[in-house]
């Protein structure tokens, strides 16, 4: 008795009782499919944040009164920290050795307006030179700001495509007085489209001189400095520097905690991780949950078609069917079931994800080791649930089975 | 000697009761004979049965198939044995209902270990046999009873066993059906099987050439008949 023989008994016998089989399947078919969701979400995730996060914050750490604050209780030590301040950022740009690039970074929200159009709280970025490589942004049309606009504290612009498109539905917008907020700005640049992250556009900006937007709009907004160091060996190095310079100035002495705060990607990535590894955690634990039920009802109907089909074993016992044989046919069919249940949820659960990823920002990628782990799990539940109806079948006694009505 | 019987014992314990229903049977039965074992409820004709096709091992005694012992054998080799020597016709047929009538013949062969397309082959011979061959597709529950039968011995004679043991094989079937039936297992024993019927019913046995009965376990009479006798008694 081969396993195509048995398979195809079992599927006979699975679309002989089509309702059954779809309630007895329900609780693995929920099981794996929330697994593959999930685990599809999440890895979706993975791509998007080490993709943009990482890449654009290779070697790049921020420099804020703050850092990076997870919990209420750090934050009230934190929160009185002075300001960092253009001097601060002017010392770091002179004196930390080990730094490719020192860029001021500030944020406020404006209304942005030209002649009629408006557009409505557009994020305002105070920025240095070099803020295109820190934020990864790339100029479609126009140019960067510069050091010298910076320096000069000109009145002029970087617009994020998205703000360049309602303002200037038509015409070129390099060259034109924009309105952020209280002051007028000249356009010399439109950058590139980004796209969306997690449904917030990313082209909803307006670039400024950071020296300009202290000028302006300091009183409003907060204040950091993110530095890229030389590459990612020196990123220890330019750390404690920039920590010296600052504690220097702030005539910290030793065994005084610091009071500002320094932040990597990898502090983001670690509470990302911590983040979606909860979400792991609890999927595991529902679909196990689900899973050990959906393999109970299998065993169940296993146990019940075991008993209905007392004749048949009786029958092909006769024919000369082999303990072995009976308990693999019970076996192949027990996991057939479930096999078909964990099909139909990888299915369904793919299906969730992929429309997920249509209709939401959610980003969602399918899973390859998610898939393989649902087909493993569910092949699994059937050969461990049907193991002991398959053997109660088979060891049945063949005068008995034969007489049964 | 093809069957060889000696001292055969078969004790059930119902509760505290030791139940003898068998009590030292000696029956010898040879290529290519065709028995009738007869008796009436009780008698111990069905546990003799279960015995002869291997379903069963006996308490104590000996019983010899083509020189194998099968008192002592394993479950697994009383499984080949009847997979290998016996054809069983039941009473209610005990086709699988959910598989057609080829796959229902073909059940013997698929334990035998037979490749698909030898399967198919045999199978289709087999059928052809019981003159169903138009009915191959057919599910049980689309045939006759007389069809079923068919089936039934279709099924029995498909890995060319040693014998065929068949329990009231008339027993659900109505008269002029079942001389269809008895007629077919004539034709089987001329082609030379060795055909074994357990009946209670006198004019089922007559058709065969040799009559045993049963009582209480033991055998009462064991008598062989001609072809006269054998016409008489059952017209």
């Amino acid at each position: 008795m081969n396993l195509r023989e048995s398979a195809g008994i079992a599927l006979g016998a699975l679309r002989a009782n089509k309702m059954r089989s779809f309630l007895t399947l329900l609780g693995t078919i929920i099981g794996v499919m929330s697994v593959i969701a999930v685990l599809s979400f999440v890895e979706g995730l993975n791509r998007f944040v080490s993709e943009k996060l990482l890449n654009a914050g290779a070697n790049v750490f921020w420099v804020d009164p703050w850092g990076f604050v997870t919990s209420q209780e750090a934050w009230e030590k934190v929160k009185d920290n002075p300001a960092i301040t253009l001097d601060d950022l002017d010392a770091l740009r002179v004196s930390v050795p080990h730094a490719a690039m020192v860029v001021g970074q500030a944020d406020t929200r404006a209304l942005a307006r030209f002649r009629e159009k408006e557009v409505r709280s557009v994020n305002i970025r105070g920025r240095g030179a070099g803020y295109d490589v820190i934020d990864d942004i790339s100029i479609a049309n126009g140019r960067h700001l510069t050091d010298l606009d910076d320096q000069r504290r000109r009145m002029v612009c970087v617009l994020g495509s998205e703000v360049a498109q309602e303002l200037f539905p038509h015409g070129d917008p390099i060259g034109q007085p924009v309105r952020l907020g209280a002051e007028s700005y000249e356009v010399v640049g439109v950058t590139a489209d980004k796209g969306k992250m997690f449904g917030q556009s990313q082209d909803r900006f307006a670039a400024i001189p950071i020296r300009t937007f202290q000028k302006y709009k300091q009183e409003r907004g907060s204040f950091g400095i993110a530095v890229k160091s030389i590459d990612q060996a020196s990123m220890p190095t330019a750390q404690q520097e920039v920590r010296n310079v600052l504690r220097g100035r702030r005539h910290l002495r030793p065994g005084q905690p610091d009071n500002f705060g320094i932040t990597t990607s990898e502090n983001v990535m670690e509470l990302y991780h911590n983040l979606t590894g909860g979400i792991f955690v609890v999927t595991v634990g529902v679909a196990a949950i689900s899973l050990l039920v959906g393999g109970i009802v299998i065993m169940n109907i296993m146990l019940v078609s075991v008993t209905e089909r007392t004749r048949e074993i009786g029958i092909r016992k006769a024919m000369g069917a082999r303990r072995r044989d009976i308990l693999a046919q019970f076996l192949v069919e027990a996991t057939t079931l479930s096999l078909s249940g964990g099909l139909i949820g990888i299915g369904v659960g793919v299906g969730l994800a992929l429309l997920a990823g249509a209709v939401s920002p959610l980003p969602t990628a399918v899973s390859w080791p998610a898939i393989i782990l649902g087909i493993a799990m569910s092949a699994g539940i059937g050969i461990f649930f049907g193991s002991y109806p398959a053997w109660r079948a088979a060891r049945l006694d063949p005068i008995e089975a034969l007489r049964y009505e | 000697m093809l069957i060889s019987i000696r001292g055969l014992h078969r004790v059930y314990e119902v509760g505290s009761e030791k139940v003898h229903a068998l009590d030292g049977v000696d029956l010898d039965i040879a290529q290519n004979e065709y028995v009738a074992i007869m008796g009436p409820s009780g008698s111990g004709k069905s546990t003799l049965m279960n015995l002869i096709g291997c379903l069963d091992t006996p308490t104590s005694g000996s019983y010899k198939l083509k020189e194998h012992e099968i008192g002592t054998m394993s479950d697994d080799e009383l499984a080949r044995i009847r997979n290998q020597e016996i054809g069983f016709v039941f009473q209610t047929f005990n086709l699988l209902s959910r598989a057609d009538v080829l796959h229902n013949v073909e059940l013997p062969l698929v334990y035998a270990g037979v490749k698909h397309e030898e399967r198919r082959r045999r199978a289709k011979e087999s059928i052809e046999l019981v003159g169903l061959t138009d009915r191959i597709k057919h599910k049980p529950n689309e045939l006759s009873g007389g069809q079923r039968q068919r089936v039934a011995i279709a099924r029995a004679l498909v890995n060319k066993p040693s014998i065929i043991l068949a329990d009231e094989p008339t027993g659900n079937l109505d008269t002029h059906t079942g001389d269809e039936i008895m007629a077919a297992f004539k034709r089987i024993w001329e082609q030379g099987n060795t055909v074994i019927l357990v009946t209670h019913e006198a004019d089922i046995a007559a058709h065969a050439r040799r009559v045993v009965r049963m009582r209480d376990g033991r055998i009462e009479s064991d008598v062989r008949q001609d072809t006269a006798t054998m016409v008489g008694a059952a017209r």
